[in-house]
């Protein structure tokens, strides 16, 4: 097959600017979110029952799932602020799997921000005013590429610790089955 | 011990050893410098007689060749010596400055992470053991047995008024010996590239006699400075309820996290930020107020707090001696 | 033979999980022997109504049965003198649901106890109740604990002399660990002895007479840690405890400290991994043994502790018999802590023995945890050789029947930090089976010989608890819902029932109002071991519960999640 570079290198340059710049969402950085004050959403949705027709996804989603240096973040702050103590490395453990296709709550990555800021009621702790806004985005668009659900290229391609679970990036991509699990077991008293 | 001195005027050279091991380094230096500038202001000498004495002609005997093959021979031969020799002793400074302790009087374990010096004392005694960050302080005169470790990715651990480079590697543990030998503050600074602030992951170094050691290392182990008035009261509710004590330990108080920097006597530090700014009330106003703007990419993120959190908090921090 | 204080006469009930405070779990009832066992069938059946780990022991007073479910741990009575045993009453302690945010291995409860006309049980979310047994009426309720500390409770009291004894979870959540007395009439807090810190908080005084020189010194509790980490180091008392009337001794054990990362507390880690015996009136502490001193593997010390007055090298000695997490049963001189023997029941490459004259568990270097390195192949696993569950004795076969498992792991150390509220462990695990394949194992264990009369190999960890009975049967349940009567001489399976969930409850046998033995056991996995199938969890993550995921990849494909009780009896005549 003949190159449409051979003898053409203007056409070549500009190809490879143009693959290279494709590159550059992926790998911006933001080490502080804009606004300063990065803030979560305002209301979130748990359900996927919508009269009319459903509102449009919070645009963050795809800003923090397809940045690797938030993803790559979002995988150090899990283990550091102990979401693997609950979670493990999504298999679950004293908190649900995070890996299934099974969320309780609500699987867009507003939901999870949601869950991580004001906790639920069977265990989940409320990190409100614990975790800066911005990192808990990073968190929950980790916890979405862990069922394969951000974006292939920006998710981490290996573990730095003992073999778990396979990369994020190999997970597959499960399809969320929302508001499926276990029903709250609301027999407590709060 | 907060030196009042800008961090610019403490002078970080390895030819000012202050240390025993930097010692033997900056001998070998001056050594091979002194041996290889003689020989190359000798090849100069020749060379420009050579360069003169060419000027009459060329048509030289072949007789001369001779006496030209016995200089030649002398001269790979001397060379040949001054190679080994110098072989010699550098392997010589490198056997004398790797040379572990067999007792090691003072044991230090440093865990160097993005973008900042985990620093902890080990005493066979478990309840002597403590943490501190960003600084060493060594005794004058003693072996200090350090240990390197690295929580992430490869960095180096260099003070060079002490001791040469020594990488710190995750999945290792590397070590080395330093024996200071003249009190004094000096710096260190991280010389294996390592991440977005690589630049700024600096350790302030202090030898003091060994009395005053002493006495700084029983004021380490005390528990934080609890609250002395209302503002400090506040400050440290500000610090259990808010972000801070998801990363940091003040000992003393619930909060025992190891993601940053040990608090426990933050106002006793020289510098904040690994380096990047020297300890005053207002710099540690900046940093925790806008972190990503002085070091941007460090694991420090900006946290939200309103004016009065903010004061209240420093109050309390600035307390902690 | 149990020492006859500690072990009366068998009237037919079910008083305590352990039956007596010998803690022998053994029935004197003989109606179900080896001949008649395999006409054993279901009598009646009761759906607790929760689908989580059934870890209790069904008690039986004077015709009602009682029993605890796993979180909302409700209580129920159930009169056993009508056909079908209808609920007599329930009492609902309603706990706090964010506990369940902070119970490291599932939501179970291992039982009440009852004494004087009175229940006593924990709820997950610290707080010991006390129940009027005849109405269910609440008598007092205690607070204990704060779940935002990481505390919950999960293990049956002990009633001796007038005090409730109990004792906190959460070694994996930096809880500081204790003891509480609390008394029986009132709820009022008696004594409180901790795991760690000052002699003045651990109760240690002049009555503390230690036999090994390593468990003798000032203030151990904070010396042998790094400053202000004993704080946060765990050792709690989430197990079982025995009592020597004679002797007016109480024997329990403290479990891990925290975290399970060893770097980050050099040190012995007293009072940590060991066995305390205490005065039950003061609290006050009479003997130490440090079973797993600065313990690498989440060893926690807090098994049953079996009382028995036994031949040792043709002497008579009265010792506490323990089968320990790290693989050897230890035999220990209950009056003064001496350890006379410990031998391996499992295999073990994690240490190579303990020194008997020094008291030292002898670790093996090359098994050594280090951060950032996995270290593979290490014997037993975090969960032991043998967990919680508890073994019987027979006084008729001189038998211990232990029911354990042969998993080993690899574990990688990992900086742990601690944030009240969220697990405080530093380790990453991932089990599998032992050599020979066998997960599990029941092992009939001789203590006079210290050696194994018998076993029986199971494909998965046996996590449920046995019951000897004179009979001359011993009883146990499999995780995937087999319950099993072997005989007890020669481990012969004699009969076998599959519940509709599996088994990880201690079984118990009582008389009933018509005379007759029956036997009881709850069935409904769950537990450290069963959460995969309890939380619905996911086994391509092998590091999942704690590396308890990758030992039981099967599990969810061999049993569902349930609650039932099942009372078996031989038909009447």
């Amino acid at each position: 097959m003949s190159s449409p570079c051979r003898g053409n290198n203007g056409i070549c340059l500009l190809l490879a600017c143009l693959l290279v710049l494709a590159g550059c969402e992926r790998e911006e950085r933001q080490t502080r979110a804009e606004p300063v004050n990065e803030t979560g959403p305002a209301a979130v949705s748990m359900t996927g029952l919508y009269p009319g027709e459903p509102s449009p996804p919070d645009p963050r989603g795809q800003e923090y799932e397809g940045n690797a240096f938030h993803l790559a973040q979002g995988k150090q702050l899990y283990t550091w602020f102990n979401c693997a103590g609950c979670h493990a490395h999504g298999g679950g453990d004293i908190g649900p799997a995070l890996i299934d296709d099974q969320w309780i709550y609500g699987s867009g990555i507003e939901n999870i921000y949601a869950t991580i800021v004001q906790g639920r009621p069977n265990g989940m702790p409320s990190f409100r005013n614990k975790i800066p806004e911005q990192q808990v985005w990073q968190i929950a668009a980790y916890v979405r590429s862990m069922s394969g659900q951000a974006s292939k290229a920006a998710s981490p391609s290996r573990s730095d610790e003992m073999q778990n679970k396979p990369a994020e990036q190999s997970m597959p991509q499960e399809e969320p089955k929302d508001s499926s699990g276990s029903v709250p077991n609301l027999d407590g008293r709060q | 011990m907060r030196s009042l001195a800008p961090l610019w005027l403490v002078a970080m050279s390895a030819l000012d050893p202050a240390g025993e091991q930097a010692g033997h380094i900056a001998g070998t230096f001056w050594l091979f410098t002194g041996v290889l500038s003689a020989i190359y202001l000798l090849v100069l000498v020749l060379l420009l007689g050579a360069l003169v004495r060419s000027r009459g002609g060329l048509g030289r005997e072949p007789a001369v060749e001779r006496r030209l093959t016995r200089f030649l021979a002398a001269w790979a031969g001397g060379t040949a010596v001054i190679i080994l020799g110098l072989t010699a002793v550098s392997y010589a400074t490198d056997v004398r400055i790797t040379g572990k302790p067999t007792q090691p009087e003072l044991t230090i374990e440093i865990t160097a992470k993005q973008f900042w010096w985990q620093v902890r004392y080990v005493d066979p005694e478990p309840s002597r053991t403590f943490e501190t960050a960003n600084e060493i302080y060594l005794p004058v005169g003693v072996p200090a047995h350090v240990i390197l470790k690295s929580q992430d990715v490869i960095h180096s651990f260099w003070i060079p008024n002490l001791h040469g480079k020594k990488d710190l590697i995750p999945g290792r543990e590397n070590e080395t010996v330093i024996t200071a030998e003249r009190e004094g503050v000096f710096r260190g600074q991280c010389a294996e590239f390592c991440g977005f602030q690589h630049a700024h992951m600096a350790l302030d170094a202090t030898v003091l006699s060994r009395d005053a050691f002493e006495a700084w290392r029983e004021s380490q182990l005390a528990p934080a400075q609890a609250p002395v008035d209302d503002a400090q009261e506040q400050g440290q509710q500000v610090f259990l309820t808010s972000a801070c004590v998801m990363c940091h330990t003040i000992r003393g108080t619930t909060a025992s996290s190891r993601v940053g920097p040990d608090l426990t006597h933050l106002a006793a530090r020289r510098s904040i930020a690994a380096g990047t700014l020297p300890y005053s009330r207002g710099n540690l106003a900046g940093w925790i107020a806008d972190p990503q703007g002085l070091k941007p990419g460090s694991q420090m993120p900006n946290v939200t707090l309103t004016a009065q959190q903010l004061q209240t908090l420093l109050a309390y921090l600035d307390g902690l001696t | 033979m149990p020492p006859a204080a500690a072990a009366p006469a068998d009237d037919g009930n079910w008083v305590m999980p352990a039956k007596n405070y010998a803690s022998t779990r053994y029935s004197e009832l003989d109606q179900i022997d080896t001949r008649t066992v395999g006409d054993l069938r279901v009598e009646f059946t009761f759906s607790t109504g929760v689908e989580r780990g059934h870890e209790a022991a069904p008690l039986v007073v004077d015709g009602t049965m009682y029993i605890v479910t796993p979180y909302p741990n409700r209580l129920y009575a159930l009169d056993l003198t009508q056909p079908g045993a209808p609920v007599k009453w329930k009492y609902e302690p309603k706990p706090a649901a964010a506990a369940q945010g902070v119970a490291c291995c599932d939501f179970v409860n291992r039982g009440a106890a009852f004494s004087d006309g009175r229940l006593f049980f924990n709820t997950l979310d610290n707080f010991t109740v006390a129940v009027d047994a005849a109405t269910g009426a609440e008598l007092w309720k205690t607070r204990l604990g704060d779940i935002n500390k990481g505390e919950t409770m999960t293990m049956a009291p002990l009633v001796v002399k007038g005090k409730v004894l109990v004792g906190n979870s959460g070694g994996e959540f930096g809880v500081r660990g204790w003891l509480t007395a609390l008394d029986a009439g009132t709820g009022k807090i008696a004594w409180r002895a901790f795991a760690t810190g000052p002699d003045s908080d651990v109760l240690i005084g002049p009555e503390y007479q230690p036999f090994y020189a390593k468990e003798k010194g000032k203030d151990l509790g904070v010396t042998t840690w790094p400053p202000n980490q004993w704080e946060i180091g765990g050792g709690t008392s989430w197990g079982w405890i025995s009592y020597d009337p004679e002797l007016d001794l109480i024997y329990y054990g403290t479990a891990n400290p925290g975290p399970w990362n060893p770097e980050q507390r050099p040190g012995d880690n007293k009072w940590t991994g060991g066995i305390f015996a205490r005065n039950p009136d003061t609290g006050q502490a009479r003997w130490f043994y440090q079973v797993v001193p600065h313990d690498l593997f989440d060893h926690d010390g807090i098994n049953e502790l079996i009382l028995l007055d036994m031949p040792v090298d043709g002497h008579p000695r009265k010792v506490v018999v323990r089968p320990e997490r790290n693989g050897y049963v230890y035999v220990i001189d209950r009056g003064t802590g001496e350890v006379l023997s410990a031998d391996l029941f499992a295999y073990v490459n994690s240490s190579s023995g303990v020194d008997l004259k020094t008291g030292d568990l002898k670790y093996v270097e090359a098994k050594q945890p280090h951060m950032g390195q996995v270290v593979r192949e290490i014997c037993p696993t975090a969960p032991g050789a043998k967990d919680w569950n508890p073994s019987a004795f027979s006084p008729r076969t001189g038998l211990i029947y232990i029911p354990h498992m042969n998993v080993c792991m690899d574990w990688e150390s990992i900086e742990a930090n601690y944030i009240a509220g969220t697990p405080y462990v530093g380790a990453n695990v991932r089990m599998y089976a032992g050599p020979g394949g066998n997960r599990g194992e029941l092992s009939a264990w001789d203590p006079v010989k210290r050696a194994k009369a018998w076993s029986i190999k199971e494909d998965l960890p046996l996590w449920s608890g046995t019951l000897a009975t004179a009979g001359d049967l011993v009883f146990y349940g499999t995780m995937d819902g087999w319950f099993k009567a072997v005989d007890a001489r020669s481990g012969v399976e004699l009969w076998r029932f599959k519940t509709g969930s599996g088994i990880i409850g201690q079984p118990v046998s009582y008389r009933g109002p018509d005379g007759r033995q029956y036997i009881a056991v709850l069935s409904g996995i769950g537990g450290w071991a069963g959460a995969i199938v309890a939380g619905d969890l996911d086994p391509r993550d092998p590091t999942a519960v704690k590396g308890f995921a990758a030992a039981v990849p099967d599990l969810k494909e061999r049993t569902t999640k349930g609650g039932m009780l099942y009372v078996f009896a031989l038909p009447r005549k």
